[in-house]
């Protein structure tokens, strides 16, 4: 068995946190698409590395391709149409930036201290297991930020797929055996989530004419 | 250990209304009938095969199918018989409402038939995954079904499609879904520790994962529980996840809030409870967390309550506040507690149904939801105002009905774990849930009716098909209050398959793994 190139993970997987901070950060909807797509794209290179271990990740390479990389950037390219400048959200540009470095080093800490707990890999791959379980974590936790503080609801969905990203990554580091139809169920139902949530948000512009959370105040308490 | 046998029946259960629903979407535009007799059909199919799985599962048959990736026993068998029979209930309920309530919303006749063949196949989807979600064995596949109930119910909350409904519809799937997605951690965590110990995909069956739970290292298992809990718990509206709740309850049509209150938290929670109780013999912290989130829950609930006006909202709080006593009998952790729990919730799912149906009636019936615009309307309803008192008052726990028996079940068990604080906290809500309901079901039944419809006969009762779902619902509540002994076996068996705080610690001989771990973080450092 051939063996996964750590250099190749790790560049990978740093490359996954820049693509993630310029989704969230980019105030034009499409950009932040477009570095969705980049991520999309990384993790289907970093499933391919892992698939020396387990043939079956090729599965999910093929449903990663369609589903990241083709599907969810198609409908959030159709939902920005003509709404592609993003509401101005809570927190500016530089706080943002401060605190992803803040969250990048102390999920680096906590993941690197208490990994060892969770993975079942062999030794050598144990340290880009860990290296990885931090990337997944700091691009979960960056998915749940965006959520929380960006008024747009569309960003708000950019923010759930990288929160699924982080999921999916760390799937992969710490159960690289697992079966191909946990795996497709998993990848299909983001799919679905987005392309519903993306259609009522649609109707919410009609309705609202705006597709601001901050202007979704008909339900209180 | 019961004797597993290989049977189709767990796959009918999931696959009629699954059929139903895809057959709904493709010929539901031909006929008007159509759809709802298939939606008929698949709920009737899905019961008739859940009360086969119970009858298995009570004789000590685990029917399995897909290579144990289906595995039912009584646990799985009362849940899905409880999904099914509201599923049917509903539906039947449906008939009439929907017809009346599309046709009211003014929109053209086409969008008319459109919109009831979406409500259709949407709902016998959600049905099935429910059903699925409650027969699986494989963790992963459990999320999976947990997170394919969310997505099937998402345009079913939204269905009005007006701006309280869209709202309600956006929250609803944003949050559950990031919600949910804690819950995948956990399944991964335990799924990939479980791997480690058992080697292979047997790591992924709920069954087997059971007799190596105590082999987890510790902050495995607290970790891997706290995202279990997290996130089943926000699909169960436990607080404070519970903020997508009353939204989506208030804004849906009345039969999917009646399924969303009646069952879908009842799946989210045994969903919760079927991966946390894995670790209750080895942990039993796990357990008295649970316990607090509970007692804090049924607080929250009821608290949130008594501030509404809107009858649904109402209704909506005072479920989050019943989720919180199943919760607090789960977290008991005693075979009493689980007992109790388990009690508490097939008790709920039919009284909060019922509850949900009887506002539904009057809804349909006055146009009005709100408290403070109604009034006196047992002269005009009788029937709905009947029905709405027995539920009110079994939610409450007042005997002769079935809530005072579970209530009453949680609280011994409660004492006997010596679990006094929570015991008392629970008697209080429970009075605070009596004056709340009985509040509602006065101001709504009773007194003065709205001038608007005093001289006008176009306020009456609602039609048998929306009647006859509440009446039996009644029936239920009111039979399983006088004799609870009817639902004994059934809830024992479910309540034996838990694993419970006092479970002798399984172990299965293949090298201490948690020695290994501990030591391996002990030189990582």
């Amino acid at each position: 068995m051939r063996d996964v190139s750590p250099e190749l993970i790790h560049t990978f997987s740093l490359l996954m946190i820049l693509t993630s901070f310029a989704a969230v950060e980019s105030r034009n909807l499409r950009h932040a698409t477009i570095a969705y797509l980049g991520q999309a794209l990384l993790i289907c290179a970093l499933l391919l590395a892992y698939s020396v271990l387990n043939k079956a990740l090729l599965y999910w390479v093929a449903t990663a391709l369609i589903t990241k990389v083709i599907l969810v950037p198609w409908f959030l390219w159709r939902s920005t149409t003509g709404a592609e400048q993003e509401t101005k959200p809570i927190i500016g540009f530089g706080l943002s930036a401060m605190l992803l470095v803040a969250l990048l080093a102390t999920m680096y800490r906590l993941t690197h201290a208490y990994a060892i707990l969770f993975v079942n890999t062999t030794e050598e791959l144990t340290s880009i297991a860990e290296l990885n379980l931090a990337i997944a974590f700091t691009v979960f936790v960056l998915g749940l930020y965006s959520i929380l503080t960006r008024r747009d609801a569309v960003k708000s969905v950019i923010g759930l797929c990288l929160l699924e990203n982080g999921v999916h990554l760390s799937l992969v580091s710490l159960a690289p055996t697992i079966k191909e139809t946990a795996l497709a169920g998993i990848a299909t139902e983001v799919v679905v989530t987005v392309y519903l949530l993306l259609y009522i948000i649609g109707g919410i512009r009609d309705r609202f004419g705006t597709a601001d959370t901050f202007k979704l105040s008909e339900l209180h308490w | 250990m019961p004797i597993e046998s290989t049977s189709i029946l767990p796959l009918l259960a999931v696959g009629i209304p699954g059929i139903a629903g895809t057959l709904i979407f493709a010929l539901g535009r031909f006929t008007v009938w159509l759809r709802e007799i298939l939606a008929l059909l698949g709920t009737l199919g899905a019961l008739v095969a859940s009360i086969l799985i119970g009858i298995h599962t009570v004789k000590g048959y685990a029917p399995t199918a897909v290579g144990r990736q289906f595995y039912a026993d009584p646990l799985s068998a009362l849940l899905v018989v409880l999904v099914s029979l509201i599923a049917l209930l509903a539906t039947v309920y449906s008939l009439k409402y929907m017809r009346h309530t599309v046709a009211d919303s003014g929109l053209p006749h086409t969008t008319t038939i459109g919109r009831l063949t979406a409500y259709y196949g949407w709902l016998m989807l959600f049905i099935s995954t429910m059903m699925w979600a409650c027969l699986s064995n494989n963790i992963i596949m459990l999320y999976v079904a947990v997170e394919a109930s969310t997505i099937t119910s998402g345009l079913l909350v939204a269905f009005y499609w007006d701006k309280r409904s869209l709202e309600a519809g956006y929250k609803y799937l944003m949050l559950l879904t990031v919600g949910i997605t804690f819950s995948l951690f956990g399944c991964v965590l335990v799924y990939a520790t479980g791997a480690n110990i058992l080697g292979g995909s047997r790591g992924l069956l709920l069954s087997e994962l059971k007799a190596v739970a105590s082999q987890f290292p510790t902050m495995t298992a607290i970790l891997a529980s706290a995202f279990l809990i997290v996130g089943f718990g926000t699909k169960a509206g436990v607080a404070p996840f519970h903020p997508w709740l009353p939204d989506a309850h208030a804004e849906a049509p009345t039969p999917v809030s009646a399924l969303l209150s009646g069952v879908m938290l009842k799946v989210a929670i045994y969903a919760m409870v079927r991966t946390i109780s894995l670790f209750y013999p080895s942990f039993p912290p796990i357990a008295t967390f649970a316990l607090a989130l509970g007692v804090f829950t049924l607080v929250i609930g009821d608290i949130m309550a008594v501030a509404q006006d809107d009858l649904k909202r109402m209704l909506a709080y005072s479920s989050v506040s019943q989720i919180g006593y199943v919760l607090m009998g789960f977290g008991i952790g005693t075979q009493l507690g689980i007992y109790a729990g388990l009690f508490h919730l097939a008790n709920h799912a039919l009284a909060k149904a019922l509850l949900f149906l009887a506002a539904g009636a009057v809804i349909y019936s006055s146009g009005l939801r709100r408290l403070s615009e109604l009034g006196g309307l047992a002269k005009r309803m009788p029937v709905t105002s009947f029905c709405f008192f027995v539920g009110a008052l079994a939610v409450a726990g007042v005997p002769p009905f079935n809530g005072f028996q579970s209530k009453l079940a949680l609280f011994v068990a409660g004492g006997n774990a010596g679990n006094w604080w929570a015991v008392v906290i629970g008697t209080g809500a429970s009075l605070v849930t009596l004056l709340v309901l009985l509040k509602a079901a006065k101001t709504v039944f009773w007194g003065q009716l709205p001038t608007a419809f005093e001289k006008t006969i176009a306020l009456k009762e609602a039609p048998l098909s929306v009647l006859i779902p509440m009446v039996l619902l009644s029936i239920l509540c009111i039979v399983i209050g006088v004799y609870p002994k009817a639902v004994y076996i059934p809830l024992k068996s479910a309540a034996s398959v838990v694993q419970t705080i006092s479970s002798p610690v399984t172990s299965v001989a293949s090298g201490d793994r948690a020695d290994v771990h501990m030591g391996a973080l002990e030189k990582h450092r």
